[in-house]
């Protein structure tokens, strides 16, 4: 058995409910959460599409850790030492001294607002997303050809189109905390890969750069590498923002 | 009562390529769908899309494997249309920004797979649909299309045998809306998910399809269903059939490389319903390892490849069987992965319905027939996505507003059928669903007979019985996912029963349809498509296949 203990909450009431899963073998979050509103509660939401760890819908706070339900196994969450939150709302009773750990806790992903239980509202997050115009402003005739590119240049890009917009470093991010309108780690990078694409043309480039260019951009980091700790897909934010503000020096 | 000229309905590569032409042409276009756009199954694609870019190859060679591969049930005329247009949308694709891998000369590089005469399949590492997705998507951000995410359609409105446009519940906050529209296009993708094992996203339950059957639309060839012969053993997430493009090994529990028996010449790189009986047929007699399984062997590869071409693969049995791909081979068992059957529609996406067109997987253009070649559906969906946008985008010009009244009734109705689900005495969805996706595992999966196929149907009829009494307990109002599982799967059995009723009928083997009590494919007899028509059975027709150049001949690799 795995306890999960659950943070609720509905308009403004919060509180958790901790449910008991049989576990399986190789069981991930994702599959308690489901057993948990198949049996035992069915009011309990949470995003899911793929579960194979490429939709970015199910990111949420495992052991106080944000990461991908779909893509945590229970015997790795139910194991991992969690260190004291400051906040005592709730007790959990990971040590470093328990034997058999048993206990998870889940909460909604930081840094956005909460809709019910553990959905937070995400578009908030793609509006700043959007906002830095990310796309290629490609003419309406290319002309039928190919645009040949370096396999050099395409893997140094594959770092940054590899982002599956999940939001996961959004909410391990302390400038996204402290500022609701910073631009956050996910759009930064994928800045960064419309900058690097020569699709985009000399003027397409200048334009991102600007765009990034302020206090709610790239000089908003704090430089302390979390979003790259936590991205399950290995996007590096804070090198896309590291290498921005060489540009702009 | 929300009024668009065109609505599409699903946020995958189909619906937003349909969007960006209807767009382009001057529509007022909006999308619709019940997940953010790129958390659309399309973004699972692994392996790549097709097309005849090399010098040495030709949209006829192409068409010849697909047809081929189809098992002679793909009509012929689309397959060329398919064919003929790869190159300009793929090469779009890459101007849009697609981030396709390359080649040393810096154009888009090609793999071998399974079925063709060519390395014809352009990827982007093993990560393709996700970067199709994404990319699509940002142009529809560019363009400012309105998108209704977490919308889920429930309706399609008829008014005279015309689609006037569909009512959609708000997942947010469970109200009701009517959407009406000039014309509908259907992109809603595959069902999956009413197998037990599938490769498909969770949310992959073919609803969209059930939609335009109880609109009285005919569903075409649905007992062709795809198995994959790779999916990871334990979830089913699938190992990409580009992991034997590049030169992966199955072997059996005594490291024998089985396909020997089966495919000579082709080897791991026969088309995909050959290699997933080989599997299953090695499985059954106590070949395979004692949980069910196959290796697929990857080691030889070396990790530089592995790392450069099937990165996603690493991560993935890393991820979620423990397992690196660079040192141990990969555990593997087929699964339910593709649906070739679906909506009826033509070229131009149009269904036989006025005003409603459908694309991607959830249609049956029928340029798959038995059996899909990998790389075709991703180039279906911007073929064909495109072609119904042109045409829905011509339609609108000369039609006038459908009624709003019959609408509005529709809604209303949706709203007390909908409310008369909630509470009270009765099942949960979630008991249903496991034993329909059981009896679809057992009984309609790789290998049929009358005896099972039998079985099925009549216990596909007590469930349908059991899921009319459907209760939902959580009265929530805000993303009611029980409510929204309740909906859905009254559609899945619906399916699961047309599903069932054609390969009972179709006495033969062919592509994916493989009867054990039939064994050979009958060309006399059944080389026709299977329509369904709903009705308290779904009602059974069969039309003709569109031959062109190709004759059907005996397949073999
Ligand atoms: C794991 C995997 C790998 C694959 N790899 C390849 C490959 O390498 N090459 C290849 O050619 N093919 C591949 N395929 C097949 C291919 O990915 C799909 O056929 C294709 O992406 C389907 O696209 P689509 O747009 O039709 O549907 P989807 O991408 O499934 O989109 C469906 C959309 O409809 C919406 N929707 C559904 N129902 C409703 C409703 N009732 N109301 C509102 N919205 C709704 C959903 O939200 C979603 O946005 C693969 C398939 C799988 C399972
Ligand atoms: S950068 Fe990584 S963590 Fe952030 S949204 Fe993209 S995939 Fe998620
Ligand atoms: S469900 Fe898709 S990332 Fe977890």
């Amino acid at each position: 058995m795995v306890k999960l203990t659950i943070r609720r909450q509905d308009e403004n009431a919060i509180w958790y409910d901790t449910f008991d899963v049989e576990e399986r073998p190789g069981m991930t979050v994702l599959e308690a959460l489901f057993r948990i509103q198949e049996k035992q509660d069915g009011s309990l939401c949470f995003r899911y599409s793929c579960r194979g760890a490429v939709c970015g819908s199910c990111a949420m706070l495992i052991n106080r850790k944000p990461g991908l339900a779909c893509r945590t196994q229970l015997s790795d969450a139910r194991t991992e030492v969690v260190s004291e939150s400051e906040k005592e709302d709730v007790l959990l009773k990971h040590s470093n001294k328990d034997e058999d750990k048993y206990e998870i806790l889940v909460e909604p992903l930081p840094n956005l607002k909460v809709i019910r239980d553990l959905i937070v509202d995400m578009d908030h997050f793609f509006r700043l997303v959007d906002s830095i115009e990310p796309w290629i402003a490609a003419p309406e005739d290319a002309g039928g050809q190919q645009t040949l590119m370096e396999p050099a240049l395409q893997m140094q890009i594959e770092k940054y189109t590899n982002c599956i917009l999940c939001a996961t470093c959004h909410g391990s991010c302390p400038a996204a905390e402290r500022d609701g309108e910073y631009l956050g780690p996910a759009a930064l990078a994928k800045a960064w890969r419309f900058f690097l694409d020569p699709r985009n043309g000399e003027e397409g480039a200048e334009k991102i750069v600007s765009g990034v260019d302020s206090e709610k951009g790239v000089w908003g980091c704090d430089v302390v590498y979390r979003c790259v700790a936590v991205c399950p897909k290995k996007v590096p934010p804070t090198s896309a923002i590291l290498k921005f503000r060489d540009e702009l020096k | 009562m929300i009024d668009h000229d065109i609505i599409v309905i699903g946020g995958g590569l189909a619906g937003l390529r349909a969007a960006i032409e209807a767009y382009k042409l001057g529509a007022d276009v909006a999308v619709i769908s019940k997940v953010y756009p790129v958390r659309s199954h399309s973004g699972a694609a692994q392996g790549g899309i097709n097309a005849s870019l090399g010098s040495d190859d030709s949209w006829e060679s192409h068409a010849f494997d697909t047809v081929k591969g189809s098992d002679y049930l793909a009509d012929q005329d689309t397959v060329e249309v398919l064919c003929k247009e790869a190159p300009e949308r793929v090469i779009e694709m890459e101007n849009w920004g697609c981030n396709f891998s390359r080649q040393k000369d810096g154009t888009i590089a090609q793999r071998p797979f399974g079925g063709a005469g060519f390395p014809r399949t352009c990827f982007a590492g093993d990560r393709t649909g996700h970067n199709l997705l994404h990319t699509l998507y940002e142009q529809v951000l560019r363009a400012g299309i309105k998108v209704y995410h977490e919308w889920l359609v429930i309706k399609l409105d008829v008014d005279n045998g015309r689609c006037t446009g569909l009512i959609a519940m708000n997942l947010a906050d469970s109200e009701i809306e009517a959407f009406r529209a000039k014309a509908t296009i259907l992109a809603t993708g595959g069902y999956g998910r009413i197998y037990q094992r599938s490769t498909n996203a969770i949310i992959n339950r073919g609803f969209g399809i059930s939609l335009a059957y109880n609109a009285g639309v005919p569903l075409e060839d649905m007992e062709f269903v795809q198995f994959h012969p790779t999916t990871l053993w334990g979830t089913n997430i699938l190992i990409t059939e580009g992991a034997r493009g590049e030169g992966g090994y199955l072997y059996n529990k005594d490291h024998e490389r089985f396909m020997e028996r089966y495919a000579k010449e082709a080897m791991e790189l026969a088309p995909r319903d050959i290699v997933a009986r080989a599997i299953q047929k090695e499985i059954d007699e106590g070949r395979g390892f004692p949980e069910g399984y196959v290796h697929l062997d990857l080691t030889h590869l070396g990790k530089q490849k592995i790392n450069e071409r099937l990165p996603g693969i690493r991560q993935i049995s890393i991820d979620f069987a423990g397992i690196d791909p660079v040192k141990e081979p990969i555990p593997v068992q087929p699964g339910q992965h593709y649906s070739m059957g679906g909506v009826t529609s033509d070229k131009d996406g149009r269904t036989p319905m006025q005003g409603l067109y459908a694309v991607g997987e959830c249609a049956c253009i029928s340029v798959h027939g038995a059996n899909r070649l990998g790389g075709n559906s991703l180039l279906d969906t911007v073929v064909f996505g495109r072609r119904a946008g042109i045409n829905a985008a011509e339609d609108v010009r000369s039609r006038l507003w459908p009624d709003e009244d019959g609408l509005l009734e529709a809604c209303r109705q949706e709203e007390i059928r909908i409310s008369g689900m909630i509470g009270g005495e009765g099942e949960n969805f979630a008991s249903i669903r496991d034993e329909l996706q059981l009896i679809m595992q057992e009984h309609v999966g790789v290998f049929r007979n009358k005896k099972g196929l039998e079985h099925a149907l009549d216990r596909i009829r007590k469930l349908k019985k059991r899921a009319s009494g459907l209760r939902v307990q959580s009265k929530a109002t805000v993303f009611n996912f029980e409510l929204m599982n309740a909906l859905e799967l009254q559609g899945m059995l619906e399916l699961g029963h047309v599903i069932v009723l054609g390969a009972l009928a179709r006495e033969e083997s062919r592509g994916a349809h493989y009867r054990t009590d039939h064994l050979e494919r009958d060309d006399e007899n059944w080389l026709k498509h299977t329509l369904a028509y709903k009705g308290d059975e779904p009602l059974l027709e069969y039309k003709e296949v569109n031959i062109g150049r190709f004759t059907p001949q005996r397949r073999e690799y």
